[in-house]
């Protein structure tokens, strides 16, 4: 099952990715950002909230985006 | 329908602006690409000098080639790894005009204040007022200008506001630990935020610049935290609680302990700079309370002058008038021949 994932975290991703059936959002969450807490990331599916038991579908659009980044003098 | 034209307009708008940032980008491809051509044919240029060095046995003007050569393969390897990196990033893709519209829609449902503004081309997310460790610095604007959206990889297309600043004391500019003069330090989130505006993704980058506002990275603050409240010392630059900092009332700026003195006549606090070493009795002293002696014209304190005089210049004064003194003394009578 193919669903478009948009990773936000450090460098940034955006690509289709195929997936396991019956996947939920934990479940995913998990797979991609181990070690992670779910509290530190706004998780969209299809731009909306959705309870962590949310089964994901073909061509859904997963976006999970940090909450909590660390801003730093950068030099451009 | 009066909204859904609002949202068409903006989403238009919004679409534009990543067109120019695409063009923008493969402008910059054009000129890089240009550059690498006119490095070449200076590379041959140099080929048929060295070719005409050789044969004429110019050996000087040869090792000359070879000099510039190396100086400019120097040059030429960091031009083509900018232009290899350049050509090396994602291609920019330019979502749909529902894609923009989707995106926009969410942003509604996201963030309690949206704006846009036409006139001036400018969405804009308004923050809740943040807390870092106890110090409030209000709200933000997060303003994202569109007409700046092609220069993205130059410049931050987008400004932070404070909307009732509580700036660092040392600096006015600094309106958040991680915001200076309206630009926000983006540390871990600056790769992440520059694709999501590439590609239009503008839900995540609000997202992002508020998380990047709502927390504190005590490693690489403009200003950190615990110096929020200090002042700037004007000299040395190192921040000092406003119990600490000392005010020189010569030059209007204030300094910290290590960079300021006090004159030892009339007590008031001066800076470094202000401060004057007396060379007679070698301390330091404010302006008005030093005199230029009336002989050799050097600045000394007041009190180690006497009747305008330096100590020197009385001593030297004196020696003259005793001179002049025994000068005009009458001279003892010449004693005839064959007497004493």
């Amino acid at each position: 099952m193919r669903i478009l994932y948009i990773n936000n975290d450090g460098a940034g991703f955006a690509d289709y990715l195929e997936i396991a059936e019956n996947t939920t959002v934990e479940q995913f969450f998990k797979i991609k950002m181990s070690g992670a807490q779910t509290s530190d990331y706004l998780i969209r599916v299809n731009r909306q909230p959705v309870p962590k038991d949310y089964v994901l579908q073909e061509n859904d659009r997963v976006t999970i985006t940090p909450t909590k980044i660390e801003g730093a003098v950068l030099s451009r | 329908m009066q909204k859904q034209k609002k949202l068409i307009k903006l989403a238009n708008c919004v679409l534009s602006a990543l067109s120019e940032l695409k063009k923008a980008r493969l402008k910059e491809i054009q000129s890089k690409l240009e550059d690498v051509g006119s490095r070449s044919s200076e590379a041959i240029k140099d080929s048929h000098r060295f070719f005409v060095s050789i044969k004429k046995g110019w050996f000087y003007a040869a090792q000359q080639v070879i000099d510039k050569v190396s100086r400019d393969m120097n040059d030429f390897s960091y031009h083509m790894g900018r232009f290899k990196e350049l050509i090396g990033r994602d291609e920019v893709y330019v979502p749909t005009l529902a894609d923009i519209i989707s995106e926009l829609l969410q942003m509604e449902q996201e963030f309690e204040q949206f704006n846009f503004n036409p006139a001036e081309k400018t969405i804009s997310v308004t923050t809740k007022s943040i807390v870092l460790e106890d110090i409030s610095f209000g709200a933000f604007e997060i303003k994202l200008l569109l007409n700046d959206f092609n220069n993205l990889y130059a410049e931050r297309p987008y400004r932070v506001i404070a909307l009732n600043p509580n700036p660092a004391s040392a600096d006015n500019n600094v309106t958040h630990p991680h915001v200076s003069s309206e630009m926000l330090c983006e540390g871990d989130g600056h790769t992440a935020m520059s694709k999501a505006l590439e590609q239009g993704r503008l839900c995540d980058f609000f997202t992002m610049v508020i998380g990047v506002l709502e927390n504190y990275n005590p490693d690489s603050p403009y200003i950190s935290l615990d110096d929020w409240e200090g002042m700037s010392c004007y000299d040395c630059g190192c921040t000092v609680s406003n119990d600490e900092r000392y005010y020189c009332e010569h030059c209007d700026n204030d300094y910290c302990d290590h960079c300021s003195t006090y004159c030892q006549k009339c007590d008031t606090t001066v800076c470094l700079g202000c401060a004057y070493k007396c060379p007679d009795c070698g301390e330091p002293v404010c302006d008005c309370c030093t005199a230029v002696c009336e002989d050799c014209e050097e600045k000394f304190c007041k009190d180690c002058l006497t009747d305008g005089l330096c100590q020197d210049c009385e001593e030297q004064r004196k020696e003259n008038e005793n001179e002049e003194e025994r000068q005009s003394e009458p001279l003892p009578s010449i004693q005839p021949n064959s007497v004493g």
